[in-house]
C-alpha cells in the first residue's frame, strides 16, 4: 500500500496520517462491527445529549468519514457537551479552545518556548493537537488565527518556526459559531467554510426533553459517568472499513449529478470537494445502515448537512437548504 | 458612399454594380446535387412528378409516341439538376413562367396555319377555360404537342424547387401539374392518390427534415396519408370525373349512361345494368339503329371524340354514295340529352333546331336537353350500297380520314395485328370489306355475352381479344374497330340505340336497356358503314328478360301506352340491317368457321350464350387472387394500423406484456436488475410509478408495499445494483419471485396457475 492509496483519498488530504514513510496499516473491521461501533458511540453519548440522535449520528459519522464539524446555533444548546462526549465514547483526547478577538495563531497551534536548563527552543504543543478538538465561536477570532486552525483541519499537521508537526490520529475538530451577535464577528470565509464537512444545527430541545435534561443534571452531571465504549484503534480500524465500502457507479453519478444541479441553480454551487465528503459521509452511512455498498439513500441522508453550507443561492430570501432539496426533489436517482 | 465614389474604391464599385445579375448565377457552394437527392422528401416529389408524367406518357401514347415526351423530361431533368445550384426559389418560380409561357406560344405556333388564323386571345382564354372545366386532352386536336409543350414548366419548376429543399413550393407546381388533369378528368384514380400522397410526403418529409423529427414523427404522417388514403377512397365529395372513388358503393353504371350519354368520351368500365326505362319513341318509315355519336380517337381504356362541334346551320353533307331519305319523328318520352337519328342525318326541324350542333364526326347534338313529351324530326340520307361496292370500295380514303381514323395507343401490342391479320388470312379476305366482315364474325362466335365482366388492365381491345372470354357491346365495338385500324381500315366506335321494340307499322319504343356501341367502318365513295360485332341473339335476349323481371317487378316507366301489349309482333328482327337485300354483316356464306383461329379458346357458339341472368354472377368460380390495387389498399391499411396503434401506445403496451412476462437470463446482476424492474412495473400499474427522484426504499415505504417477495427483490436488486454484487441464486431467487409476482397480478393466467 503506497502513502497514496486512493482509498485514503476520500476525505481532505491525500497526506500520510502517521506522517512516517511506512504508516501503521489497520486490519479493517467487519461490516457489522463497523455500524455497531458506531451504534454504540451514538448510544453511549445520547447517554449525556439528550433527543438529538440524529445530530450526534451526523458528527459520529463526520469523524468517521476523516471530517470536521461545524456547529452553528444559539448558546447553552450543549454543543460543548455535545462536543465532549463524542471523545469520551472514543477514548480520545479533548481540547476546547475558545475563540476571542484577541485569540493570536500560536494560542492555537502551539509556541516554541526558550528551555533556560536544556539551552534550547521547546514546543509547547497548542490545543490543537488532540484527538477531538472543540474551536468554540470560531467567528470571533481574527481571520489569522482562525486561518490557522483552518489549515490544521486541512493539512492534518502544524507548522511553527519551520518545523511541522503532524497532528494526532483521529483528528476531528468540532467548530461553533454563534449567529445570534453579528457584531464584533469574523464571517469564515466561503473557501474556509468549504472545509467542514458538514454543518449542522442543533435547536433547543422539545420541552419534555428539556425537563428530561435538567432532571438529569440536577445531581452529578452525566458526563463525569460518560466511559469509553471504543478506542482510538477500532475507530482506525473503522475507517479502513469505511474506505472499503463500496461507491458503485450509479451512486457517483447521482453525486456529480446532484452537485451539478446546484451549480446550475446557485451563485455558487457545490465544489468537487463537497463531491467528494458527500461520497464518504454516505459511505459511512452505509455502515450505519449495516451494508457494504452505498444507496441513493445514504447520499440522499447526508445531502443536506454535507452541501448547505457551501452553496450561496441566488437570491437572499433562498438558502442552501433550499438549493438541496430542490436537487434532491429534481434530480433522478438510477 | 458619396464619399467613397471617387479614387481607388470606384473600381470595386463599378465591380460591385453588375454584381447582380453575377450573384443570381454564382453557384452555391453549400449545395451539392448528392445530397439534395438523398432527402426523403425527394421520394414525394418522385411520386407526384410520376403521377402527373403518367398522365402525359399516356397522352403522348395515344396520339403519337412516348420517345419525344422521355428525351424532353431527360433534357428537363438535366438542365434542371445543371442550374439547381445557381437559382434560388424566386429565380426557380419565375423560370417555370417563363418556361410555361415559351411551351404555349410553341404549341399555338405548331398549330396549323389554316387553324391559326381562326385563333385569338378569346379562342385561346375558351379552350383553356374548357380544360379546366373537364375538357380531356385528348378532345385536343394536337394533343401531342400541347402536352410536349406543357410538360416542362411544372416539372423544371418543381424539379428545381425540389433540389433547393423548398419542398412545399415544388409540391406547390407539381400539384397544380396534376391538378390540371383531375380537372380535365385525364388523370384516374390511382394516379390522383399517388400524386396527392406524393406531394403530402414531399411537404411532410421536406419539413420534417431532421432525421429525428422524422423518427419522431413518422407515425403521425403515415396514419395521415393513411386517412388520406382510405378517405379517398370511400368517401367522394367531388362527383364526376375520371377520379371517382376506386371502393365507393356497388352501383354499377347503366348500359346506358355509359355508352350514350353523348359526351366527349366514353370511358370502357366493368360491370353494367341495364335500365328498362322507356327513353324516346320514334315514327319512322324504317326502323335501324338510332345512333348518337361516335368516337375517333382510341385510349386504350376509353374513345374520345376530338375537336368541336359547331352550331347547325340549316343542312348537312349527304353521305358521298347513294342513299335514301327517311324521316323519323321522335318523342322524348324521360328527360334526353342526346339526339338518337338514323345514319346520316342531314336536316332536323322542330323546336330543338336552334339548340342542334354537329359534332365534329357528323352527328348531332342537343345543346340542352329535350323534355318529355318534346319531339323533333330528323331527315336522314341512309347510305344504300351493295356488297360489291364495299368489296370494290378500295382503299383510297381521304386524307382527313386517314388521319383521324387510323390512330392507334403506341403501346397498342403486336399481336392484335397478327391475330387480325390472321383471321382475314383465314377468310381469305383481300379487301378491307372481307377484313371487316370476317372480325365481326370472328368476335361474334367466339366470344360470349355479358354484362357482367371485370374491366381489364391496360389495352381494353387487346385484353378482350386474348384473355377475355365475355363482354358486352362496347367490348365487342372496341376491339372490332380497334383490330381494323390495325389493318389500316378506318373505323370508328358508334354509340346510340337499337331500335327497340316495334309497336306499331312505323312505330318503335326504345328503352334504356336499348342502349348499344358498334362500328362504323368507312368506304370510299360509301361512307360509313355499320358493322356490330356483338352477338344480336345474346344481347336480345338479355335485354328482354330484363324488360319482363321490370314489368314483373312492377317499376315505373317501362311501358308506355302502347308497349308491351303484344300489339304488333313480332319482335324486331334480331340483325338489323343497314341496306335492304345487302345482306353484308350477318351473311356467313363467305367466311369460313372461324373459331378454329382463337387456338385453344373456349368456343361459343351463338345459342350458347343465353344462359346470362342479369344481376348474376358469371365468374364466381374461380378464386380471383387479389389484384395490385387489393394489395396495395391492404398494405396501407396495414401500415395505417400500425401508426394508429404507435399513436395510441397499442406497441408499448403489447411490449410491455411480453416484457413482463418474458425473461431471459443474462448475468446474474442483470437478471436481478431485470426482475425488479419488471416488480417495479407492477408496482407502478398498481399504485404509481416511482418518482424519478425516489430511491428504492423510499419509493416501497411511500406505497406501503409490504409484500415479502417485493421487500425481497429489492434488496437483492439494491445489493446487485449498487453493491455489484449478484450471484445465480440471488438471480434465481429474484426471477421467481417476479414471476410469481406478475403471475398473481394478472388477472386470468394468475389463477390458472
Amino acid at each position: 500500500m503506497s502513502p497514496d492509496d486512493p482509498r485514503s483519498d476520500g476525505g481532505d488530504a491525500a497526506v500520510d496520517p502517521g506522517g512516517d514513510a511506512s504508516p501503521p496499516t489497520f486490519e479493517p473491521l467487519s461490516v457489522d462491527a463497523a455500524g455497531d461501533l458506531i451504534e454504540d458511540v451514538v448510544d453511549n453519548v445520547e447517554r449525556v445529549i439528550v433527543g438529538k440522535r440524529e445530530a450526534v449520528e451526523h458528527i459520529v459519522v463526520a469523524v468517521l468519514a476523516g471530517g470536521h464539524v461545524l456547529l452553528e446555533d444559539v448558546p447553552g444548546t450543549g454543543k460543548t457537551m455535545l462536543a465532549r462526549s463524542v471523545a469520551t465514547s472514543v477514548d480520545a483526547s479533548f481540547r476546547r479552545v475558545q475563540f476571542t478577538p484577541d485569540l493570536l495563531p500560536a494560542d492555537v497551534t502551539g509556541v516554541n518556548v526558550y528551555n533556560q536548563k536544556t539551552q534550547e527552543f521547546e514546543f509547547q504543543p497548542g490545543p490543537v493537537f488532540a484527538n477531538v478538538v472543540l474551536a468554540d465561536e470560531i467567528n470571533r477570532a481574527p481571520p489569522k488565527t482562525q486561518s490557522a486552525l483552518l489549515e490544521a483541519m486541512e493539512e492534518r499537521q502544524v507548522t511553527v518556526d519551520g518545523d511541522t508537526r503532524p497532528l494526532p490520529e483521529p483528528f476531528a475538530v468540532i467548530a461553533t459559531q454563534n449567529d445570534v451577535e453579528t457584531g464584533r464577528t469574523y464571517e469564515l470565509p466561503m473557501a474556509e467554510i468549504d472545509r467542514f464537512a458538514k454543518k449542522l444545527r442543533l435547536g433547543y430541545p422539545e420541552s419534555d426533553q428539556e425537563a428530561e435534561i435538567i432532571g438529569r443534571t440536577a445531581g452529578h452531571h452525566p458526563i463525569e459517568e460518560l466511559a469509553p465504549v471504543t478506542d482510538g484503534h477500532a475507530l482506525r480500524r473503522a475507517r479502513e472499513t469505511v474506505a472499503e465500502v463500496r461507491l458503485g457507479e450509479p451512486v457517483r453519478n447521482y453525486i456529480s449529478r446532484l452537485a451539478e444541479y446546484t451549480r446550475n441553480h446557485a451563485q455558487l454551487g457545490v465544489s468537487p470537494r463537497g463531491s467528494i465528503a458527500l461520497a464518504r459521509t454516505a459511505q459511512v452511512r452505509a455502515l450505519l445502515a449495516g451494508r457494504e455498498y452505498v444507496t441513493p439513500d445514504d447520499v440522499q441522508a447526508e445531502a443536506p448537512t454535507v452541501l448547505s453550507h457551501r452553496i450561496r443561492p441566488r437570491t437572499g430570501s433562498e438558502t442552501g437548504d433550499d438549493v438541496v432539496s430542490a436537487a434532491l426533489s429534481s434530480v433522478a436517482v438510477e | 458612399m458619396s464619399t467613397r465614389g471617387a479614387g481607388p474604391d470606384a473600381g470595386s464599385d463599378a465591380g460591385r454594380e453588375p454584381g447582380r445579375l453575377a450573384r443570381l448565377l454564382a453557384p452555391d457552394q453549400a449545395w451539392s446535387l448528392r445530397e439534395a437527392l438523398a432527402r426523403p422528401a425527394m421520394l414525394g416529389f418522385a411520386l407526384l412528378t410520376a403521377s402527373y408524367l403518367r398522365v402525359l406518357v399516356h397522352v403522348t401514347d395515344v396520339v403519337g409516341g412516348t420517345g419525344a415526351l422521355v428525351a424532353e423530361v431527360v433534357v428537363v431533368l438535366l438542365v434542371g439538376a445543371a442550374l439547381a445550384s445557381r437559382v434560388d426559389a424566386r429565380t426557380a418560380l419565375l423560370g417555370t413562367g417563363a418556361v410555361l409561357v415559351g411551351g404555349l406560344l410553341g404549341y399555338y405556333s405548331a398549330i396549323p396555319a389554316s387553324q391559326r388564323a381562326l385563333i385569338d386571345l378569346g379562342v385561346v382564354l375558351r379552350d383553356l377555360f374548357a380544360l379546366l372545366s373537364g375538357l380531356s386532352v385528348f378532345r385536343l386536336i394536337q394533343a401531342e404537342i400541347w402536352a410536349l409543350a406543357v410538360l416542362p414548366a411544372p416539372l423544371f419548376g418543381s424539379w428545381l424547387l425540389a433540389l433547393r429543399g423548398e419542398f412545399p413550393l415544388s409540391a406547390a407546381v407539381g400539384g397544380s401539374a396534376l391538378g390540371l388533369f383531375v380537372l380535365t378528368g385525364d388523370a384516374g384514380f390511382l394516379t390522383t392518390l399517388t400524386g396527392v400522397v406524393g406531394a403530402a410526403l414531399a411537404v411532410a418529409l421536406g419539413e420534417l427534415a431532421p432525421r429525428r423529427a422524422l423518427a419522431a414523427r413518422w407515425d403521425t404522417v403515415v396514419l395521415v396519408l393513411t386517412l388520406m388514403v382510405v378517405l379517398s377512397t370511400t368517401v367522394s365529395l367531388v362527383p364526376g370525373g375520371d377520379a371517382r372513388p376506386m371502393l365507393a358503393g356497388t352501383g354499377q353504371p347503366t348500359l346506358e349512361g355509359n355508352v350514350v350519354a353523348n359526351g366527349d368520351s366514353v370511358g370502357i368500365v366493368g360491370a353494367i345494368r341495364l335500365s328498362p326505362e322507356v327513353r324516346f319513341t320514334v315514327q319512322s318509315e324504317r326502323e335501324g339503329y338510332w345512333r348518337v355519336g361516335a368516337y375517333d380517337r382510341y385510349t386504350g381504356g376509353s374513345w374520345v371524340r376530338t375537336g368541336e362541334a359547331r352550331a347547325y346551320d340549316g343542312s348537312l353533307d349527304p353521305p358521298p354514295g347513294g342513299s335514301i331519305t327517311v324521316e323519323q319523328t321522335i318523342t322524348a318520352e324521360t328527360t334526353l340529352n342526346s339526339m338518337p337519328a338514323l345514319w346520316k342525318p342531314v336536316g332536323v326541324s322542330g323546336n330543338v333546331e336552334r339548340a342542334t350542333q354537329v359534332t365534329a364526326e357528323n352527328g348531332l347534338r342537343a345543346v340542352a336537353s329535350i323534355s318529355p313529351g318534346e319531339s323533333y324530326s330528323v331527315t336522314s340520307r341512309r347510305p344504300v350500297y351493295t356488297r360489291r361496292d364495299l368489296r370494290e370500295a378500295g382503299t383510297d380514303y381521304p386524307a382527313p380520314i386517314r388521319e383521324r381514323y387510323l390512330g392507334l395507343p403506341d403501346s397498342t401490342p403486336d399481336r392484335v395485328g397478327e391475330r387480325t391479320a390472321a383471321i382475314a388470312d383465314r377468310a381469305n379476305a383481300t379487301t378491307p370489306y372481307g377484313t371487316a366482315v370476317a372480325v365481326e364474325q370472328y368476335l361474334e362466335s367466339t366470344k360470349s355475352y355479358s354484362l357482367n365482366v371485370e374491366r381489364p388492365r391496360g389495352n381494353v381491345a387487346d385484353a378482350f381479344l386474348f384473355e377475355m372470354d365475355a363482354g358486352y357491346c362496347t367490348y365487342y365495338a372496341t376491339t372490332m374497330a380497334v383490330m381494323l385500324r390495325t389493318q389500316g381500315i378506318p373505323a370508328r366506335m358508334a354509340t346510340g340505340y337499337t331500335p327497340g321494340e316495334r309497336v306499331g307499322e312505323d312505330e318503335w319504343v326504345v328503352r334504356g336497356l336499348n342502349a348499344h356501341a358498334w362500328v362504323e367502318v368507312y368506304f370510299p365513295e360509301t361512307g360509313w358503314v355499320t358493322f356490330d360485332p356483338t352477338p344480336s341473339a345474346a344481347r336480345e335476349e338479355t335485354s328482354e328478360s330484363r324488360v319482363s323481371q321490370a314489368r314483373e317487378a312492377g317499376e315505373s316507366g317501362v311501358d308506355t301506352g302502347r308497349s308491351g301489349s303484344g300489339e304488333w309482333t313480332p319482335t324486331p328482327a334480331p340483325t338489323p340491317e343497314p341496306t335492304e337485300g345487302q345482306d353484308s354483316t350477318n351473311g356467313s356464306t363467305e367466311t369460313p368457321d372461324l373459331a378454329d383461329i382463337a387456338e385453344g379458346r373456349r368456343t361459343a357458339a351463338p345459342g350458347d350464350v343465353g344462359t346470362f341472368s342479369p344481376g348474376g354472377s358469371e365468374n364466381d368460380g374461380d378464386p380471383s387472387l387479389p389484384t395490385p390495387e387489393e394489395v396495395g389498399y391492404g398494405l396501407v391499411i396495414l401500415l395505417g394500423g400500425v401508426a394508429a396503434g404507435r399513436r395510441i401506445g397499442l406497441d408499448t403496451r403489447l411490449y410491455r406484456f411480453v416484457w413482463l412476462r418474458y425473461q431471459p437470463r443474462t448475468d446474474p446482476v442483470a437478471d436481478v436488475e431485470r426482475a425488479y424492474d419488471r416488480v417495479e412495473t407492477l408496482l407502478a400499474a398498481k399504485n404509481r410509478p416511482r418518482r424519478p427522484n425516489e430511491t428504492v426504499g423510499a419509493y416501497l415505504d411511500a406505497i406501503r408495499a409490504t409484500d415479502s417477495r417485493v421487500r425481497t427483490v429489492a434488496a437483492l436488486y439494491e445489493r446487485a445494483h449498487h453493491g455489484g454484487d449478484a450471484d445465480e441464486a440471488a438471480a434465481d431467487e429474484a426471477v421467481d419471485a417476479a414471476d410469481a409476482l406478475v403471475a398473481a397480478s394478472t388477472p386470468l393466467l394468475g389463477r390458472l396457475r
